[in-house]
């Protein structure tokens, strides 16, 4: 049987049926980061000092040395939501070859994110700020873990496209383009929860 | 979408992505700057939350195409933002005491 309304817009929403999915799934990510980001303000109102000193004093000092890391990830992950959405116009234009190269480049810039993530948390882990060591190293790694989960996700959807995916584009080139804006979207959210982490967890503290 | 739509939004997503690494400079410079009465953090978080809230209003118009969906599209994010900020607004009031 076929799946109606994946390429053809449905009259009652006015969408194609996996555009209306995704924003409602995104809705629910809004309110999954939504309750974190509430846990962070109840945490930091409630707080003398902020952020918290521990057995190992304050992250600070450690956090300022890490400013020019999450810098340079904003950066990265910016890039890759330009590359995103020039991987869509390159499907809109019929042109597999740019569309390659686009989509390349996001997951390599999803990499170097995550590249970058795991050095930074080495060296906080190395320095004895784990989890257990204050209130903000707690809802620090707990936003950011689930953050860099989604950009694990994001790889292995994109990776999917870039590779076995990219078959459909033969048979059904129009459903092809709309997998991907629905996977750009996706993608965007992740910049975007990063765009609200970045001076949340890195700078205004 | 026709070639002469699709060059136009091309250049919208330069302009974006200039104007985001822009902002993301902002960002970074206005966090070592003080624009906060003594004990309070508050000038510094209005200042970086209200760019990231501008960086988000260019990713989510441009990139989601959230300037050009349909109203279902819109009417779905209201209710999600009305919830999130009464989300965001429990732990405010978490720390009002009602009694008094």
């Amino acid at each position: 049987m076929e799946i109606p309304y994946n390429v053809e817009v449905r009259e009652e929403t006015g969408v194609y049926n996996s555009k209306l999915g995704i924003w409602l799934f995104l809705a629910s990510e809004v309110m999954l980061f939504g309750g974190l980001f509430s846990a962070f303000i109840l945490l930091r109102t409630g707080a003398p000092v902020w952020p918290p000193m521990g057995v190992n004093g304050s992250i600070l000092p450690l956090l300022e040395q890490t400013i020019p890391h999450a810098t340079f990830n904003t950066i990265v992950l910016i890039a890759s939501s330009v590359t995103m959405v020039m991987a869509w116009v390159a499907l809109k234009r019929k042109d597999l070859t740019k569309f390659k190269i686009y989509l390349g480049s996001t997951i390599l810039c999803a990499a170097i994110f995550l590249v970058v993530k795991y050095f930074e948390y080495s060296h906080k882990i190395h320095e004895g700020f784990v989890p257990a060591h204050d209130t903000f190293m707690a809802i620090y790694f707990t936003i950011t873990g689930l953050h860099g989960l989604h950009i694990i996700g994001g790889i292995i959807v994109l990776a999917y496209f870039f590779g076995p995916g990219i078959k459909m584009w033969d048979s059904e080139p129009e459903r092809f383009t709309n997998r991907i804006e629905i996977v750009g979207l996706y993608w965007h959210f992740v910049d975007l929860v990063w765009i609200f982490l970045f001076p949340s967890l890195y700078l205004l503290n | 979408m026709s070639a002469k739509d699709l060059a136009h939004h091309v250049i919208t997503y330069r302009n974006v992505f200039v104007l985001l690494l822009f902002c993301t400079a902002l960002t970074v410079g206005a966090a070592y700057m003080d624009f906060n009465v003594p004990g309070s953090m508050a000038g510094a978080l209005f200042v970086g939350l209200t760019i990231a809230i501008f960086k988000g209003y260019l990713v989510a118009g441009n990139f989601m195409h959230l300037k050009t969906e349909k109203k279902i599209i819109h009417y779905i994010l209201l209710l999600t933002v009305f919830f999130l900020f009464v989300l965001l607004a429990i732990p405010v009031l978490w720390h009002i005491d009602l009694v008094q």
